[in-house]
């Protein structure tokens, strides 16, 4: 069984999946189209291809550079100027990679071929939606619930979808790429109120005033 | 005078009691919280609650540099740095099209043994604990010093050493370091020996760890197990045989295998990878090639977009990382697949119907470390 | 280099006596020997004193012209204050003992300042700790009966003392039921553990409370059935008597002491041995306190001078179970071949008891913990067997 093989049954039980544009280094990746597609796919994969180990699950979410409100503190802070760190060249992402939408990544390990296969999917930032592999794989379980708490996709079906890393206060997806962090009880720092007086260096950002 | 009747099975009241395993107690390993039902000493149901250590890694590479990330990658498996290291390099160098020069993947991969080694053996005094064994605790850091002694003449640093770096190592082994590593060994061998005599084969050892929390090859694969947990359950699966990388198909050694799946096997088969590592790191001092330590890689990096995933064998496990460039000098996504954090799922079906010493016996013998569980 | 004149424990393993830690190790041994044999001077040599202050007080009150319950009754505080002594004194130093014999087993040195001498005041400095901190009852807790446990636990131990006899005419309380006296007192501590369990308002510690009270009520029975053989080769639940009959030596040399009854003696002794193990709630049995599994089991909330309280019962225990060992079984205060006889009775008794201590501290630190469940087993189907088919193998001994 070579991955050629492997690609074209599951191009063609699947004819709106392709191999992806943005392909991960060195594995065979597969873009697919349908949220629906997914479970079948994966049952393909995993039941004639013997792909029974589901390595990771994580997503990507496309929305740009982040928003440096979602940190707590200033990047690279410079104790020896008393103003900080200079502010960083602003981030100029390569062309075309910003979109409104987050591409959910599996990865997929045949352990006795020793072969392992990439799906991505994309799905809309706003509701993002999927369903859930936790019926093939025991392994989705957490893995699910790490993106679900991280990047905000809901797995439909999952037995137990809750939190699993944040803290239960905690509101917002954090590896979203809009995350503004709220400050809480556990945030030692300056109340919110005049953040900029004493971290001139956020101030001058600019991200503090939009 | 009428007596009571005696109060029978059925008569007696009997209630579940909810007990807090962590995530303050002795053998959790770190801040683990599992909350137990427990029906007398039976565990009814065990619903892990994690991310007490959450310091959001993946969000902060976000902000940092691709070589200030390799910093962060010690801070998550903390009792395997080295091989964190090598996951992430490994990564940015597929993602920038980079190789380390052949004097550098013998170092990475004789630091990585070591590495394992010094992992393992934490592994084999905490279980000692776990099982009420305080004895082998000390008798194995004694043994794992000298690997930290051997870190710090290489690294400078004895727990996070951001030693490999992106394109090589930091810096050369002299060839005092390499005949200390050798003395080492030397020492080491006939130590593993003593482990199993005093710990491995002990009956009150034996009789706690075999055929408790036994996970089936087939269950393993789904829970997604890696590492010796998955190797224990018989799955020949070791990302340095299936994916070699830094050379490992030129070193002579055996993906270690267990029959039962049972914590002994899980962690017998740690003792005996610690054997496989001590062959691979005499083959890799033998063969050291000369010549540089780092690739000419620039100071900051600016990939072109596009993805990466590398993974390698850590010594929890399938340790995987995958980045994502956007072009800039930071990665856009990273994400760590930590082997701990995958294999800890399965506790929430392991310790179900298990006695609350099995449960410290299963829990010991998954050897997580919850920096990288909670990342 | 960083290595450079540091030793590695290659050069240790090559030749373990070139270093002088080792050296220092053997001067320690030797010291902790001359210690016990000065503690056990103190405790014999207090013996004819004794009389003589018996004698003397019986001579004062006659002159006074008191009853002879007076005298009774200061001889009787006395003897209590000799018995509390010794119980008292023995955990600061088995404590140090303990210490620096685990951290040998482990290649670490142990207490090495307090006092100046190897720590040898460790204990005492910690005592001291102990008896300052701050008294803490949970908010939680049922507030009597966690302040009572620690008295229930340790009451007993103190009085089981009594019949114990300690050498040739060294006894507090020559009580003709002494075997049973000391078993039944015992027996009162589980009520103490159990206190504890349930008095401190935690999970943890009722867990180790239950567990506690299933195993201490299980291996009471065969510590008890093993020493049946005992009585009956000696007729009477005297310790004194038991041990005067074993002070005769078959063909002039071999010592009558019962662990050298064939089969019978050295299965009773192993049965006693581990029974007691299995009561002082000691690894491998240590079950009731498992800090990996309950945290510290029935004592997770206690600290200071209550949890030390806790402390000394169980040492004590410890220190009455080798006691009982070396009277049952050692022929305690007996010398072991005729010539020896000079040797006072109790340095015998004592040396036997230390050799039987180092023993308990050496299963400590050698194996791991059993479960629960196999404990039990452990006791219902092979200590108690066992120990009934001994009485009959004692029986049939008896008969032919």
């Amino acid at each position: 069984m070579s991955v050629e093989e492997v690609l074209a049954r599951l191009f063609s039980q699947f004819p709106k999946a392709d191999k992806a544009a943005a392909a991960v280094r060195d594995y065979p990746t597969v873009q697919l189209k349908e949220p629906s597609d997914l479970v079948p796919a994966v049952q393909l994969l995993k039941e004639e291809f013997g792909f029974a180990y589901l390595d990771m699950v994580t997503a990507v979410d496309w929305k740009g550079p982040v928003d440096m409100r979602g940190y707590l503190q200033e990047p690279n802070p410079n104790i020896f100027r008393p103003s900080g760190a200079p502010p960083r060249e602003s981030a100029k992402p390569a062309p075309g990679l910003a979109r409104d939408a987050m591409t959910v990544v599996y990865a997929l390990s045949s352990l006795s071929e020793g072969l392992k296969i990439f799906l991505k999917i994309d799905v809309p930032r706003e509701g993002a939606k999927l369903p859930s592999l936790t019926g093939l794989f025991n392994s989705a379980d957490w893995q699910e619930r790490e993106a679900f708490d991280l990047l905000g996709i809901s797995f439909e079906g999952h037995p137990n979808l809750k939190k699993i890393l944040t803290p239960d206060f905690l509101e917002g997806h954090p590896l979203r790429k809009d995350y503004v962090h709220v400050k809480d009880r556990f945030d030692v720092s300056n109340p919110p109120d005049d953040v900029g007086s004493i971290r001139p260096n956020l101030r001058r950002l600019g991200d503090l005033d939009a | 005078m009428k007596t009571a009747a005696p109060p029978t099975r059925s008569s007696l009241k009997t209630d579940q009691l909810f007990v807090n395993l962590g995530p303050q107690h002795p053998s959790t390993h770190g801040v683990l919280r599992v909350g137990l039902t427990i029906e007398g000493e039976v565990i009814v149901k065990a619903e892990p609650d994690i991310g007490f250590l959450h310091r959001g890694v993946e969000k902060l590479a976000e902000i940092r540099t691709y070589a200030q990330e390799v910093v962060l990658s010690d801070r998550l498996d903390y009792c395997s740095a080295m091989t964190n290291n090598l996951a992430y390099c490994l990564a940015v160098e597929r993602l920038i099209g980079a190789q380390a020069p052949p004097r550098a993947d013998a170092l990475r991969v004789i630091h990585c043994e070591l590495n394992r080694i010094a992992s393992h053996l934490i592994l084999l005094g905490t279980y000692g604990i776990d099982i009420g064994a305080f004895t082998p605790f000390l008798h194995a850091f004694r043994e794992r010093e000298m690997v930290l002694d051997l870190f710090e003449m290489s690294s400078g640093a004895r727990l996070t050493y951001n030693y490999i770096r992106i394109g090589g190592v930091m810096r050369d082994a002299s060839a005092d370091w390499a005949a200390k590593a050798r003395e080492f060994l030397a020492y080491f061998k006939p130590r593993l020996d003593d482990y199993d005599e005093l710990l491995s084969y002990n009956p009150i050892f034996l009789d706690r760890t075999k055929g408790v929390g036994v996970i089936p090859a087939k269950k393993a694969v789904s829970w997604g197990l890696s590492g010796p947990n998955l190797r224990a359950s018989g799955v020949a699966y070791d990302v340095r045989k299936c994916e070699p990388h830094c050379g490992y198909e030129k070193y002579p050694f055996k993906i270690v295998l267990g029959h039962a799946g049972d914590c002994f096997d899980r962690y017998h088969c740690r003792v005996r990878e610690m054997r496989e590592a001590v062959k691979i790191i005499s083959a890799a001092l033998d063969g050291l090639p000369e010549g540089e330590v780092l690739a000419k890689v620039p100071k900051v990096l600016k990939p072109a977009p596009g993805e990466a995933y590398a993974h390698v064998e850590g010594s929890r496990g399938d340790l995987g990382v995958y980045v994502v460039s956007d072009g800039t000098a930071s990665p856009y996504r990273l994400h760590v697949r930590a082997p701990s954090f995958v294999n800890l799922a399965i506790l929430q079906e392991l310790f179900v119907g298990q006695r609350i010493a099995d449960a410290i016996a299963i829990l010991g013998s998954l050897d997580i470390v919850l920096g990288e569980v909670d990342r | 280099m960083i290595l450079k004149g540091r030793a590695w424990p290659t050069e240790l393993w090559d030749d373990p006596w070139k270093l002088p830690r080792y050296r220092r190790g053997a001067r320690m041994l030797a010291g902790l020997s001359l210690g016990a044999l000065a503690a056990a001077v103190g405790v014999g040599e207090l013996g004819p004193w004794l009389k003589f202050a018996d004698a003397e007080l019986a001579f004062a009150s006659a002159a006074l012209g008191l009853p002879d319950e007076a005298v009774d009754a200061a001889w009787i505080l006395v003897k209590v204050a000799a018995v509390v002594a010794v119980f008292v004194a023995a955990p600061v130093v088995i404590v140090w003992w303990e210490r620096k014999i685990s951290a040998h087993m482990q290649s670490r040195f142990g207490p090495m300042r307090t006092g100046g001498f190897h720590g040898w005041l460790q204990t005492v400095a910690d005592g001291i700790k102990l008896l300052l901190k701050e008294n803490i009852t949970p908010a939680q807790a049922d507030s009597w009966v966690h302040r009572l446990a620690p008295a229930v636990a340790l009451v007993p131990a103190l009085v089981c003392f009594a019949p114990v006899s300690f050498g040739q005419a060294l006894c507090a309380a020559d009580i003709d039921i002494g075997t049973l006296y000391v078993f039944a007192m015992a027996g009162v501590s589980v009520m103490g553990i159990m206190m504890a369990g349930w008095g401190s308002g935690n999970k943890y510690s009722l867990l180790g409370g239950l567990r506690s009270a299933a195993q201490l009520v299980s291996y009471e029975l065969p510590r008890t059935f093993s020493v049946v053989p005992v009585i009956m080769f000696a007729g009477s639940l005297n310790l004194t008597r038991i041990v005067a009959a074993q002070q005769d030596y078959w063909f002039g040399f071999l010592p009558k002491w019962f662990i050298f009854y064939p089969v019978v003696g050295q299965l009773a002794f192993v049965l006693f041995l581990i029974a007691s193990v299995a009561e002082t709630n000691r690894t491998p049995f240590d079950i009731p306190e498992a800090e990996s599994e309950l945290v510290s089991g029935f004592h997770t909330e206690y600290s200071g001078i209550k949890f030390s309280l806790f402390f000394m019962a169980e040492y004590g225990y410890m220190l009455l179970s080798c006691f009982l060992l070396a009277t049952f079984f050692l022929g305690g205060g007996s010398a072991p071949l005729p010539f020896l006889k000079f040797i006072p009775s109790w340095a015998w008794f004592f040396g036997k008891s230390t050799l039987l201590i180092f023993c308990f501290l050496w299963f400590r630190w050698t194996f791991p913990r059993l479960r629960v469940d196999r404990l039990m087993d452990f006791n219902w189907k092979f200590l108690l067997p066992w120990s009934f088919a001994n009485i009959a193998f004692a029986g049939l001994c008896l008969l032919f």
